[in-house]
């Protein structure tokens, strides 16, 4: 008899059969697990994802699957958290699409998986880094609406940012 | 199952709330699956979600305030509301207690609460976290909003009732009767969550537990130990109490183990110690004695056991033993009297000595002053753990009785007999004349025992010391090596400075015993076969030259004077040589045996020797004749031939004890002489000088006495400059406690006697001053 899974049903109603030890990389879960089994889990639980959909769920469960073993520090002070750069498999695997960037942000935030979620926000972070107004507003399609006035204004109270 | 719109928080109200009621056990343990947890935490989450991008977009506009806010409040209120109104609607079942009721019930919810706390984990984790961060106090994490509405709505009106109940039901247990252990345990649990420090929620608290049961739970505890002790000592004796106390100690400290907090375990101690044992400590007192007298050594360590639990409840305990084995001494004392009374009736071993009932038997003394001590060191080590406060007890009553009994001391300032007939008693088993099975338990052990105990150790040494010189220089000694090792015991015991005397008599014995050898060339006369000379320093040994003995050596006995005079002389010039003729023991040889008979060996003093030799010219002389060729007194002359004219060796005319100094007695030597053993000895039965050297023991010891504190004031002077008496006589005393208990009037004494000398001033009325 194999040993009880996890079954994660996505918004699409795709059903995810997941080892609890995968699964428990969301905290989430992990909690409910413990909430509702407080003496382990005997037969197989199924738990309804409502607000994530198969494909963004399947990626999450890639990364939970390749991270299963790794340890993350707990309660790091922000700084460290802030100047650690994006582990180098991580930085592969969120090469994707922006929609699917963004989805998988949401999903690691919803489901409480903070390490994916810091992942996530810093690889957006590093796309937003060094570039233009101008480029910037390409990339995540955003409309200029301020008025040339408006604009001004603002690069003068910022001006002490700006690098030379 | 569809989710209401994101916007709507009525709608995600209505939507989650029905789930709450199943978490927080609404309906039991049934309902809660992992979709009804899923969906409440999703409706949660996209509520707060929606509202925070919506109120982000909104302050857009608004270009000072860019601080976004997140959404949170609004489910929080609810939730809060939410909790009051199921709180308050808990309700009692018709046939359980409040007890049972809040038990059943506070265990059903704060698993909830665990839930809600998770459900609600996505409010948590970024709302609340930002308010609290932001400093706001009145907000928490859902598991410590929960906690509070309970404290609030549920415990702080019914706490009374509450805690009432729970001490009812631990009354019911005292008592014996069986309770639901486990409603006690949770009910006394809850109030430490309870304790909750809204300052910071992660600092445990024990407000709640202290403020609303401990100190009820401390009262009661005393009240009913109360009552249960007083009741308890009308109906039983002490000893059933003693039990019954030991196990109801070991029941609360059980019961404590279980219900109560750390906290509480000292104070709860504190409590019934004073209920158990303090409040009836005098009770206790009562019974010591009887349980003493009665030996039971079981009980009076289950005394001690329960009063070292309130210390200050020892001493008067300790006291009561000191007084106990004082009287017990002082009737042993009793027995020694009485029985020395009967055997002096009897005739049966009759002391020598005439000082009556004021002398008893050593060892009979020695050995029953032990037999109290060790009788009583065993309470002290088995039943008292060798507590040092009993140690001291036992030591006190200890120095007490062997200085101060009733055959020691006369009255409470006659100096002590203990250290004299302690010295007596060493004697006994260190001379050889002593009948083995009368020493075979008399040894250096027990000399020790009483010895650490003698006040006046300085006495002890005088007495010893002339009982010492007497074995050595009469060769009583039983053996050199025993009698070594009991002055290495007395030398470890008080001090090297205590044994010097009789270390050196040691040496003197050592080096005359080479003078002996060296002599024997130099015998030059045939009527001296073995000339042994006892050379004694003048100050270590207690012998002083006695003017009574003018003796007119004859000449046979002078040559070997001067030729060892001259022997001396040689490896010690300058010295002098004082001849101490009251003491030296001579062996004879007396041709009046019958014919075919070997000659008798006859053991005599100087004098008694000087006599027989006499007796070598002419066989009869008048005591006049006698007194004026010996060059002597009467006394000593009347005592000295007594022995012989009483064994017959001198026929005495008239006869008769009231003739014996008359200066017209004769003595005639016999022709032969009669007796049954070969050696006599007209030694032995010698009136002792007893009178006399007690006073040279007294003077020599006064003496010493003086000296000691001499020193001893001008060292603690010479350091000092100044000091008052008290100051003085203080320090005298404590520097002199190894020797002797100094007395005030004796200081006194010695310091006019230094102030005469110009050693020291006195200043004013109370106050010294040194001089160099």
């Amino acid at each position: 008899m194999s040993s009880p899974k996890v079954i994660l049903t996505s918004s699409d109603g795709e059903k995810f059969p997941t080892d609890p030890k995968v699964a428990e990389k969301s905290i989430l879960i992990k909690n409910m697990i413990v909430d509702l089994s407080p003496d382990g889990l005997e037969e197989d639980f199924e738990i309804p994802v409502p607000n994530v959909r198969a494909t963004v769920l399947q990626k999450v469960l890639d990364w939970c699957e390749h991270h299963k073993n790794t340890i993350f520090p707990e309660d790091e002070d922000e700084d460290t958290k802030k100047t650690t750069p994006v582990d180098e498999w991580d930085r592969n695997f969120l090469k994707v699409d922006q929609e699917m960037l963004y989805e998988i942000i949401s999903a690691a935030n919803y489901l409480n998986i903070k390490p994916l979620l810091d992942a996530g926000c810093k690889t957006v972070a590093e796309m937003i880094r060094n570039k233009s107004p101008e480029e910037l507003r390409k990339i995540f399609n955003i409309v200029n609406d301020f008025t040339p006035e408006e604009e001004a204004a603002i690069r003068r109270e910022n001006e002490w940012a700006e690098d030379r | 199952m569809s989710f209401p719109s994101s916007s709507d928080l009525d709608g995600t109200w209505s939507f989650i709330q029905p789930s709450l009621g199943l978490i927080l056990g609404a309906s039991g343990d049934q309902g809660v699956t992992p979709a009804v947890y899923m969906n409440c935490y999703t409706a949660v989450y996209n509520y707060c979600t929606n509202k925070s991008r919506n109120s982000s977009l909104a302050n857009n506009n608004n270009a000072v305030n860019n601080s976004y806010s997140l959404a949170g409040a609004e489910i929080y209120a609810k939730l809060e509301a939410y909790l009051v109104k199921f709180i308050t609607g808990l309700t009692q079942d018709a046939n359980e207690s409040f007890l049972e009721f809040y038990v059943r019930k506070w265990k059903r919810f704060t698993i909830g609460a665990g839930y809600m706390n998770n459900v609600f984990d996505y409010m948590n984790r970024y709302w609340v976290q930002k308010e609290r961060s932001d400093g706001r106090r009145d907000v928490f994490d859902v598991s410590t909003l929960c906690i509070l509405q309970w404290k609030t709505h549920m415990f702080t009106n019914n706490a009374d009732k509450l805690i009432n109940e729970t001490l009812v039901q631990i009354e019911l247990q005292r008592n014996n009767q069986i309770v639901d252990t486990n409603l006690i345990s949770v009910a006394i649990k809850s109030l430490v969550y309870l304790g909750i420090d809204i300052q910071d929620l992660k600092k445990p608290n024990l407000v709640v537990y202290i403020n609303n049961f401990e100190k009820s739970y401390l009262e009661k505890t005393a009240i009913y130990y109360k009552n249960e002790s007083d009741d308890f000592l009308s109906k039983h004796n002490v000893v059933d109490y003693m039990k019954k106390c030991e196990t109801r100690l070991n029941e609360e400290i059980s019961r404590s183990n279980n219900y109560l907090e750390d906290h509480t375990k000292k104070a709860l101690l504190v409590t019934l110690y004073d209920v158990l044992i303090k409040q009836h400590a005098e009770q206790m007192y009562d019974q010591f004695l009887t349980l003493l007298e009665n030996n039971e050594t079981d009980h009076i360590q289950r005394m001690y056991k329960l009063l070292s639990k309130v210390p200050s409840t020892l001493q008067p305990l300790a006291d009561a033993l000191e007084n106990y084995i004082k009287n017990e001494a002082s009737k042993v004392i009793e027995e020694i009297k009485k029985g020395n009374d009967q055997s002096m009736e009897d005739g049966e071993d009759a002391p020598k000595k005439k000082s009556g009932s004021n002398a008893p038997n050593p060892k009979v003394y020695v050995h029953s002053l032990i037999a109290v001590y060790l009788k009583f060191n065993e309470v002290v080590d088995n039943a008292f753990h060798k507590d040092p406060i009993f140690i001291k007890s036992l030591d006190n009553a200890c120095r007490y009785f062997v200085n101060r009994n009733s055959i020691a001391a006369s009255g409470p300032k006659a100096p002590s007999k203990t250290p004299d007939i302690l010295a007596k008693y060493a004697d006994s088993f260190l001379k050889s004349s002593a009948k083995e099975a009368e020493t075979i338990d008399m040894n250096a052990e027990n000399l020790m025992i009483i010895f650490k105990f003698v006040e006046e150790k300085d006495a002890f040494e005088e007495h010893y010391r002339r009982m010492l010189a007497k074995r050595l220089i009469n060769n009583t000694s039983k053996s050199e090596e025993l009698e070594e090792s009991v002055l290495k015991r007395l030398q470890e015991e008080n001090s090297l400075e205590y044994t010097t005397k009789m270390s050196k008599m040691f040496a003197d014995m050592k080096q005359s015993e080479d003078l002996k050898l060296k002599m024997k060339d130099r015998l030059d006369n045939n009527l001296v076969k073995e000339f042994v000379p006892y050379i004694l320093a003048n100050s270590m040994w207690p012998f002083s030259k006695n003017d009574d003995y003018q003796l007119n050596l004859p000449i046979e006995l002078q040559s070997i004077l001067d030729n060892f005079k001259k022997l001396y002389e040689e490896s010690h010039n300058g010295r002098q040589l004082t001849w101490l003729w009251n003491h030296g023991r001579n062996e004879v040889k007396a041709n009046l045996s019958r014919k075919g008979k070997p000659p008798f060996t006859f053991i005599v003093t100087n004098v008694q020797l000087m006599i027989l030799l006499a007796f070598n010219k002419k066989k009869t002389y008048s005591f006049g004749e006698l007194l004026e060729l010996l060059g002597t007194i009467p006394t000593i002359l009347d005592n000295q031939i007594a022995p012989m004219a009483k064994y017959k060796l001198l026929e005495q005319n008239p006869p008769g004890l009231e003739h014996q100094n008359k200066p017209d007695t004769t003595f005639t030597i016999v022709d032969e002489y009669k007796s049954r053993k070969l050696k006599v000895n007209f030694v032995s039965s010698l009136r002792n000088e007893q009178k006399q050297e007690d006073d040279d023991a007294k003077k020599e010891l006064d003496e010493s006495r003086k000296n000691y504190l001499s020193a001893c004031i001008v060292r603690i002077m010479k350091a000092r400059k100044t000091a008052s008496h008290n100051e003085l006589y203080n320090e005298v005393v404590t520097q002199s406690l190894s020797r002797f208990h100094a007395r005030n009037i004796d200081v006194k004494k010695v310091i006019s006697h230094l102030i005469d000398k110009e050693f020291l001033k006195r200043i004013d009325n109370n106050t010294y001053e040194y001089l160099a």
